[in-house]
């Protein structure tokens, strides 16, 4: 129904930004291939979305290159690139209906009338709203107001997508539905989408590759899996997910002291010298009945979350608090109680080591 | 635009490379992109600012020089002051000024908190048309108020007895018409500042036991102390630099408004104008800087989502509401009805049949019916020309990517005309534009010169107004129209002067009525072929022809009640045709 739109190759080479004092970004360097749909995920504040208005060139890069395809973009105004935005507020044009919204970018292309009509229609389509088409914004809902929105961004056929917290000022259920609508639609027409996002479960959800970021540097770049298994730093660990930090000091080899015991660790430590710490995920702590793991620890409390029950253990030997996800089934098994005495291993696969 | 070339690549490549690690100035890149594409806004931005600076600070530096000069053009430096000081007119007419200015501001405020109170906090019916009356005055010169306090309290005013043999003629009279006139103001911005009001504030002080006095003093007080500060600073320029109503009824006190206008026409000592204006620019440009520190704090305050107060049954509070709005209602009845009456009585107070001859200006000095005409052509000039300017400039500081130092002279220069009373801009306008030297010094005189006087004049409050609609909008359809490859022209066609109609509309309609009634300004700028119909009352009423005054003030009262009445009819059809674009966003 509609042509696949070759999605563009982006190179970012050593880009910089500066506000002042300020250090917005700092030497970033990232390549994205055509069709993928990246994330650029991190807390507020970031930099995340000054990456990605430099990309638009609504802002300009203090130093550094971008390269869209073959073409240096590094100067030209957004008016000269190709892509596409979405914003958190949609900025649709209140005066205008959902056709004319569409149709907006066509005409500015000095596309013929027909043409325009026909690819409106193709597009109210693509994203379920043919019965809107005569619709103002103010007179849809949230959902349907960020349909419109992504194919005003489509209609001129950008190489280059770029949604900016596109689902944040949705309810929780609509945004579910629309997150796998967009990638979808994204998977559909083939086109290089950046996502800017602080929302994980949503970059986890929908990337094939998350660029973390924090303090303007990017922190990992990988799959969300890798992102999720193997953090490169401890920000990342503590940012995706929730994660348990153990400190801890290192012995020789791929050895480490907790307290007064010694674990052995799987992979070589990050440096011979200085603190480490430890981390462990807390569905890969594997809890056993009294009397039969390396730790023993008391039950503080336990937080019911539906699928799985968060347990807080508060270890016997070592200053350390650890929280535990345990299935109810297990739970019960192991008669789980607040107060109750309770043992534990911490598999040494699971185990990530980062400098302190 | 830029187009790669391999040069240029490596001037980026090596400053890439020598970017240190901290840095406080924009980088090469930067510049280069800064300036491409967007000089032509920032080049207009800079016609803007210089034509505000010829329009205002050109000619009020050459009335600040002029004032330290003598007749000969001689630098003196402070003896017109000393000379002023030692003629005694500090003591008069400036603490008059002061005085009078101040409690003025006391009643005025005091009445309209009472009005907006009982407008926005009770359940009258009617308010809408209340609201209507309340602002009236607003429509009329001030000279109207004047007029009509003569013949309700004048020597053979119809209730003469209520003074107790206090005259009319002075304090009493300028207060009293100040009141009138400026009223309105104090009550648009109270009522703005009380419209406002959280509904969960008020729940709280229920749920706290609050009664409904202590609920007063500690939630609707407070809430509305920004809106009491900002009318009080209104009110008390509007008064200390207002001349109609002083030289109407202010007999023999002097106050530093009817003092400036005394020195340049009456005794032609232009020296002595300008350091009665430096005089009369100092409170005002005190209450401007004070009037903006308190705006400011304002809107640091100005945060969360509030959910509208919607005031409960109450029967007994209703009645108090009522009690506090028929005083003033009444009195702007009183003045408006005596004023239509007087006009319209053949020849006061012996023949009091109603006729038409008071109409007949053609009879009396002034201008006549020429005036009237005159001042219609400058009023829908002003209102063309100003609203066109205000908007374009207020678009390109707004929507338009400046530089930083750039928007904030613009701001300064568009809101410098608030601190600037009409009398002294008027003044400044002789000295700057009948300067021999001036190359434009031809549009002395004309229709014209009047238009750019009112338009600076009103510059202030249209800017802020139109500033105001255009920050409401998203601030990201720019950079949406530069990825659908519009540039900012084109959304500026077809998206913000579609959304801003309303506001468009507002000050079109605040320009001309303006235009219309202003006196202070214009009073030494017409020509003779240029003669306004608000400077016709004041002529006519020097000369004695009290009713013919009357006439001509109700006249102008007239066309722009007909003025707002047009754009009240212009707005709800806006309104209503742009009603889909606006539902469900409340």
């Amino acid at each position: 129904m509609s042509q696949k739109t070759q999605g563009s190759r982006l190179e970012i080479q050593g880009v910089d930004k500066f506000f002042g004092d300020f250090c917005a970004l700092k030497n970033i360097d990232l390549t994205i291939e055509p069709g993928e749909l990246v994330c650029f995920l991190g807390p507020s504040g970031c930099g995340k979305t000054t990456l990605l208005r430099i990309i638009a060139g609504l802002e300009c890069q203090s130093g550094g290159l971008l390269h869209q395809g073959d073409t240096d973009i590094s100067l030209k105004p957004p008016r000269d690139r190709d892509f596409g935005i979405v914003f958190q507020s949609y900025a649709l044009f209140p005066n205008m209906t959902v056709a004319d919204n569409i149709a907006y970018g066509l005409r500015s292309i000095g596309m013929p009338k027909a043409r325009v009509r026909s690819r409106v229609d193709e597009l109210l389509n693509l994203v379920g709203l043919e019965d809107h088409a005569r619709k103002y914004p103010a007179q849809l809902s949230g959902g349907q107001q960020q349909r419109v929105a992504l194919a005003r961004a489509l209609a001129p056929s950008p190489g280059l997508l770029l949604l900016d917290e596109p689902l944040s000022a949705l309810d929780a259920k609509v945004r579910h539905h629309l997150r796998s609508e967009i990638r979808n639609l994204q998977k559909q027409l083939g086109v290089t989408t950046i996502m800017v996002t602080h929302d994980q479960e949503e970059a986890l959800a929908m990337a094939d590759r998350v660029v973390v970021m924090n303090n303007g540097v990017i922190e990992q770049v990988g799959t969300p899996l890798e992102i999720y298994q193997q953090p490169a730093s401890a920000f990342v660990a503590s940012f995706i997910g929730a994660m348990n930090f153990i400190d801890s000091s290192p012995l020789n080899g791929q050895r480490v002291k907790v307290g007064d015991r010694e674990l052995e660790l799987v992979r070589p430590l990050p440096s011979a010298e200085g603190a480490v710490r430890l981390a462990i995920r807390p569905e890969d702590v594997h809890l056993l009945p009294c009397g039969d793991g390396e730790w023993e620890g008391e039950v503080r409390a336990l937080d019911y979350l539906g699928a799985f029950i968060r347990t807080h253990i508060r270890l016997n030997d070592v200053e350390l608090e650890l929280i535990v996800d345990v299935d109810p089934r297990s739970a019960r098994r192991l008669g789980l109680c607040v107060g109750g005495g309770i043992c534990l291993n911490l598999p040494s696969d699971a185990l990530h080591c980062f400098a302190a | 635009m830029p187009e790669y070339d391999p040069g240029k690549r490596s001037m980026i490549d090596s400053h890439v490379l020598s970017t240190p690690a901290t840095r406080n100035w924009p980088s090469l890149v930067e510049l280069r992109r800064k300036f491409a594409g967007r000089w032509v806004f920032s080049l207009l931005l800079v016609t803007g600012c210089a034509i505000l600076t010829l329009l205002v600070l050109a000619p009020l530096y050459t009335l600040l020089s002029k004032s330290v000069e003598n007749r000969a053009g001689e630098f003196v430096g402070l003896e017109n002051f000393a000379r002023y000081l030692s003629s005694g007119g500090i003591e008069s007419a400036f603490f008059n000024s002061l005085w009078v200015a101040g409690l003025s501001t006391l009643v005025v405020v005091f009445l309209a908190f009472m009005a907006a109170w009982a407008l926005t906090r009770t359940r009258l019916p009617f308010t809408g048309w209340i609201r209507g009356v309340l602002v009236l005055p607003i429509l009329a010169p001030s000279l109207l108020p004047a007029i009509s306090l003569v013949y309700l309290f004048g020597n053979q005013g119809v209730l003469k007895d209520w003074l107790f043999g206090a005259e009319i003629y002075g304090p009493i009279g300028i207060i009293m018409g100040s009141c009138f006139w400026t009223f309105p103001h104090a009550l648009m911005i109270l009522l703005t500042a009380m419209d406002n009001a959280d509904g969960r504030h008020y729940e709280a002080a229920t749920a706290l036991k609050a009664g409904p006095w202590r609920t007063f003093w500690t939630v609707t007080v407070p809430g509305a102390r920004y809106g009491l500060v900002s009318a009080a600073f209104v009110v008390f320029t509007l008064v200390i630099t207002d001349f109609g109503v002083p030289k109407v009824i202010g007999g023999q006190f002097d106050v530093l408004a009817t003092d400036i206008y005394k020195q340049v026409i009456g005794q032609q000592k232009f020296e002595m104008g300008a350091v009665v204006s430096v005089l009369l620019l100092l409170p005002a440009m005190l209450a401007f800087i004070a009037d903006r520190y308190v705006q400011r704090k304002q809107s640091a305050s100005f945060t969360a989502r509030s959910v509208p107060y919607k005031p409960g049954q109450d029967r007994k509070r209703d009645t108090v509401g009522a009690l506090m709005l028929t005083p003033t209602l009444v009195f702007i009845f009183a003045i408006i009805g005596m004023a239509i009456y007087a006009s319209f009585v053949t020849f006061w107070p012996y023949n009091l049949d109603l006729s038409l001859n008071n109409y007949q200006f053609g009879r009396m000095d002034g201008g006549g019916w020429g005036a009237y005409g005159n001042s219609l052509q400058m009023a829908l000039g002003t209102m063309v020309i100003g609203t066109m300017l205000v908007f374009f400039n207020a678009w390109l500081m707004e929507r338009t990517p400046q530089p930083r130092i750039l928007t904030g002279l613009f701001q300064f220069l568009s809101l410098l005309p608030l601190a600037v009373p009409g009398l002294v801009l008027g003044l400044s306008y002789i000295f700057f534009f009948n300067h021999p030297d001036n190359p434009i010094n031809g549009i002395y005189g004309t229709l014209f010169i009047l238009m750019l006087c009112t338009i600076t004049h009103f510059y202030a409050v249209s800017h802020l107004t139109a500033v105001t609609a255009l920050k409401q909008l998203d601030q990201e359809f720019e950079a949406v129209g530069e990825s659908l490859n519009a540039s900012r022209w084109r959304v500026l066609f077809t998206v913000t002067l579609p959304l801003c109609l309303p506001a468009i509309l507002d000050v079109a309609l605040y320009l001309f009525v303006n235009a219309m009634t202003t006196v202070s300004a214009v009073v030494f700028l017409y020509g003779h072929d240029s003669q306004l119909a608000s400077v016709a009352v004041l002529n006519m009423d020097e000369a004695g022809d009290i009713a013919p005054a009357a006439a001509m003030a109700i006249l102008i009262t007239a066309t722009c009640a007909v003025a707002k009445l047009i754009q009240g009819l212009l707005r709800s059809w806006v309104d209503r045709s742009t009603r889909p674009w606006r539902q469900g966003t409340e």
